[in-house]
């Protein structure tokens, strides 16, 4: 299995603040990959790192095996990357469909995909025409994921897709994670460690701004030692 | 319905009080009077929008407070009056503006292979401001002792001038001689804005393309130059209305490069450093309106003359009527009306409507909506969102200038005379919501109105809403109206009526 992204001993500062120290983390083609650790360890920063919005000041990062740090972030992205952010940031202000248009990459995007779209998010289908603003919480956060999945993206960055969701809420968007995993690579931040568990097949965790530990999440679930001592959660 | 009320409450509040307010204040005042006060209301507002659109835009989706707004109107004022009374300084500054362009982009393109060999952030500091330098001191050396006060001595539309044409204008070989410094003053110019970094890389036209294109402009520039004096002629024998359209075309233009230059040059380095940037255009504004001077003098130009169909000295019974007879004014119930404000009026709605249709029909459209939101998302989409700023910023300008000059006939040419505009459109935008496009035109119609009716109560006086006495305002309240709505606005709304931003 080749990896699709390979980030190595990269660090970001953020205005003074050095928030990266020494991130390194694979993505194997087609796999769901989970960044864990706790708040504040790093896990926004570094898929921010990794498109380019906040760039790294050292380190490598490969995409499909060509190096990619230091490039515009809408370079990046175009070259195959999708981002779900944490809260989601869907434009309230346009339509459930300008939301998914506005992610075209070229004419004609959404009407390729928009079977497979639907297929996922059925909801959306129907709401097509209202102003996103209108969306509950939890179709906002379909509409994030499915904006991602408009242009051909051969990996998706998706952050905290559960936050601030209901249980049920969750486990459609689990489901539709799992869905769109066969199509496509996720690299997932997720708090939730049933959700993040059941979903991924590897894992990175991040401690203070560094990577300290990765392999497949089949492996973490028995070990509950690094569990507690880096997500100090139990399962 | 309960929905609508729910999300438009303050609104509608807002419009009930106001007209209410105007009601009260208005009674006994004939309809035809009214009417007349809430026309030049609207070409105020007109003019108002004109400025408070892009400015709003400008702020909604790049958070730039552009203070040297006021500075793109005046400017456009004067190019449209130089462009139609006085087309001998755009002749012979055309091509020295063309002469540093061209070789800015030359420069540009092969940027990069110099940039590269000089690594190192402090480096290529030092580098940038030696450019900076070299740079000053061609353009300096290449536009000393240009007579722009001869070529510019009034702005008689006569050929000939002033000044008589011979006179004012510099010998083809000495001008020819300015061009080529100015050629190589733009060089270290296009070096500064090259990327310096392979990451800044943008997608590059092949270099022939790219020295053909300064090649041309420079070509562009001599063609203008040696076609400077029967050029003048032929210009200015042209029909009044033909001139006033070129007039409206390089001031709009003029006004949209430079609005691209500026964003480009100045607000492009400094994203994300707000203050800076505010510095800068306030700066700007001030250095503007002191070119201004220096090029076009400070004494002020009366009202341009107006196009032919607003010019006979009639008034018109019906507008129906002055189709034909293309009076000054027209009949609006029993009062004349000035028919060159009622073109204002009817441009200031046209170009709401345009720009709103490119904002509601377009994907360009949606990508300035949606960055006016959030523009980090717009750029993780993979949308090249400074390009957008780019051309927000030339747009905005653009419609600045466009007002400048079509309130030239209407106010005259004056250096002051974008104060009052920028100032009002300032407060349009902050009572209609900042980054709101409709926000902004609400403002400005508030404003507008504000204004008009604060003219009539001090010049006439009204009915105090619960006796009989007359009431005059000083003049002092005409002007604080304005601020007076903003106020109660903003006590309702801190927002302002369609503002998101901040409120949440």
């Amino acid at each position: 299995m080749t990896n699709i992204l390979e980030v190595n001993d990269i660090h970001t500062f953020i205005g003074q603040f050095h928030i990266l120290e020494g991130v390194s983390l694979q993505v194997p083609r087609g796999s769901i990959t989970a960044l864990l650790g706790r708040n504040g360890a790093g896990k926004t920063t570094t898929l921010k790192s990794i498109l380019g919005l906040t760039p790294p000041s050292s380190g490598t990062i490969a995409f499909g095996g060509q190096e990619i740090q230091g490039q515009l972030a809408h370079k990046i992205a175009s070259q195959g990357i999708g981002y779900v952010p944490e809260h989601r940031a869907i434009f309230t202000s346009l339509s459930v469909e300008e939301n998914l248009r506005i992610a075209e990459r070229k004419r004609g995007d959404l009407a390729e995909r928009s079977d497979f779209i639907f297929d996922i998010f059925p909801d959306l289908e129907r709401l097509i025409k209202l102003p996103a603003g209108n969306l509950s919480g939890g179709q906002q956060q379909m509409l994030a994921i499915a904006r991602a999945l408009v242009p051909d993206n051969q990996l998706l960055l998706i952050d905290e897709p559960s936050e601030g969701l209901a249980p049920v809420i969750i486990e459609q968007v689990m489901d539709a994670v799992r869905q769109l995993s066969a199509h496509t690579t996720v690299l997932l931040v997720e708090q939730n460690f049933t959700m993040a568990s059941n979903l991924a097949d590897r894992y990175t965790i991040i401690e203070a701004g560094s990577s300290v530990k990765n392999g497949r999440m089949a492996d973490l679930v028995e070990d509950e030692e690094t569990i507690r001592r880096y997500l100090g959660a139990t399962t | 319905m309960i929905r609508f009320w729910k999300r438009n409450q303050a609104l509608l509040v807002a419009l009930a009080v106001t007209v209410v307010g105007i009601l009260l204040v208005t009674r006994g005042v004939e309809p035809k009077v009214w009417v007349s006060i809430l026309l030049s209301g609207a070409t105020l507002a007109a003019l108002y929008f004109l400025v408070a659109s892009g400015l709003s835009l400008i702020f909604g989706l790049m958070d730039v407070l552009n203070f040297a707004h006021g500075a793109i109107f005046v400017l456009g004022a004067y190019v449209g009056l130089s462009t139609f009374a006085n087309p001998r300084l755009l002749f012979n500054t055309l091509p020295l503006f063309l002469a540093v362009t061209s070789g800015a982009l030359i420069a540009e393109r092969f940027g990069m292979f110099l940039w590269r060999r000089v690594p190192g952030k402090e480096r290529q500091q030092i580098l940038w401001w030696v450019l900076l330098a070299v740079a000053t001191g061609i353009l300096i050396l290449g536009l000393r002792g240009f007579p722009i006060r001869p070529l510019n001595a009034f702005n008689v539309t006569a050929v000939g001038g002033a000044v008589p044409t011979e006179e004012a204008q510099e010998p083809l070989g000495v001008m020819i001689r300015r061009m080529v410094l100015l050629v190589l003053g733009g060089v270290p110019l296009g070096l500064m804005t090259a990327p310096k970094e392979r990451r800044e890389e943008r997608p590059r036209q092949p270099a022939w393309r790219m020295v053909a294109f300064g090649a041309a402009l420079l070509g562009l520039g001599y063609l203008i130059l040696i076609l400077r004096n029967p050029g003048e002629t032929f210009f200015l024998n042209l029909s009044v209305d033909i001139r006033f359209l070129a007039a409206l075309l390089f001031g709009t233009l003029a006004g949209g490069l430079i609005g691209m230059a500026i964003e480009i040059v100045l607000i492009r380095p400094f994203y994300g450093n707000p203050v800076t940037q505010l510095v800068l255009t306030l700066g700007l504004s001030i250095a503007f309106i002191d070119v201004i001077e220096g090029v076009w003098g400070e004494e002020g130009n009366p009202p341009m003359q107006p196009p032919s169909f607003f010019a006979e000295s009639c008034r018109s019974p019906t507008l129906w009527a002055w189709f034909s007879e293309n009076c000054g004014s027209v009949n609006v119930l029993g009062r004349a009306f000035p028919t060159y404000r009622l073109f204002i009026i009817a441009l200031g709605v046209g170009v709401f409507v345009a720009v709103g249709v490119l904002l509601r029909r377009s994907r360009i459209g949606m990508i300035i909506r949606a960055g006016v939101q959030d523009s980090e998302m717009v750029e993780a989409l993979g949308i090249n969102v400074r390009q957008v700023f780019t051309f927000v910023f030339a747009l905005g300008s653009a419609l600045a200038a466009l007002g400048g000059v079509i309130a030239a006939p209407f106010l005259g040419v004056y250096p002051a005379m974008g104060n009052t505009f920028q100032l009002q459109a300032f407060i349009a935008v902050v009572i209609g919501g900042m980054g709101s496009y409709p926000g902004a035109a609400v403002g400005t119609l508030l404003l507008g109105l504000a204004r008009a009716f604060g003219n009539y109560f001090v010049a006439a006086g009204i009915n105090s809403p619960f006796s009989e006495a007359v009431v005059r305002g000083s003049p002092a309240i005409a002007k604080a109206s304005t601020v007076l709505i903003m106020a109660i606005v903003l006590l309702l709304r801190p927002a302002g009526i369609f503002g998101k931003k901040g409120s949440s």
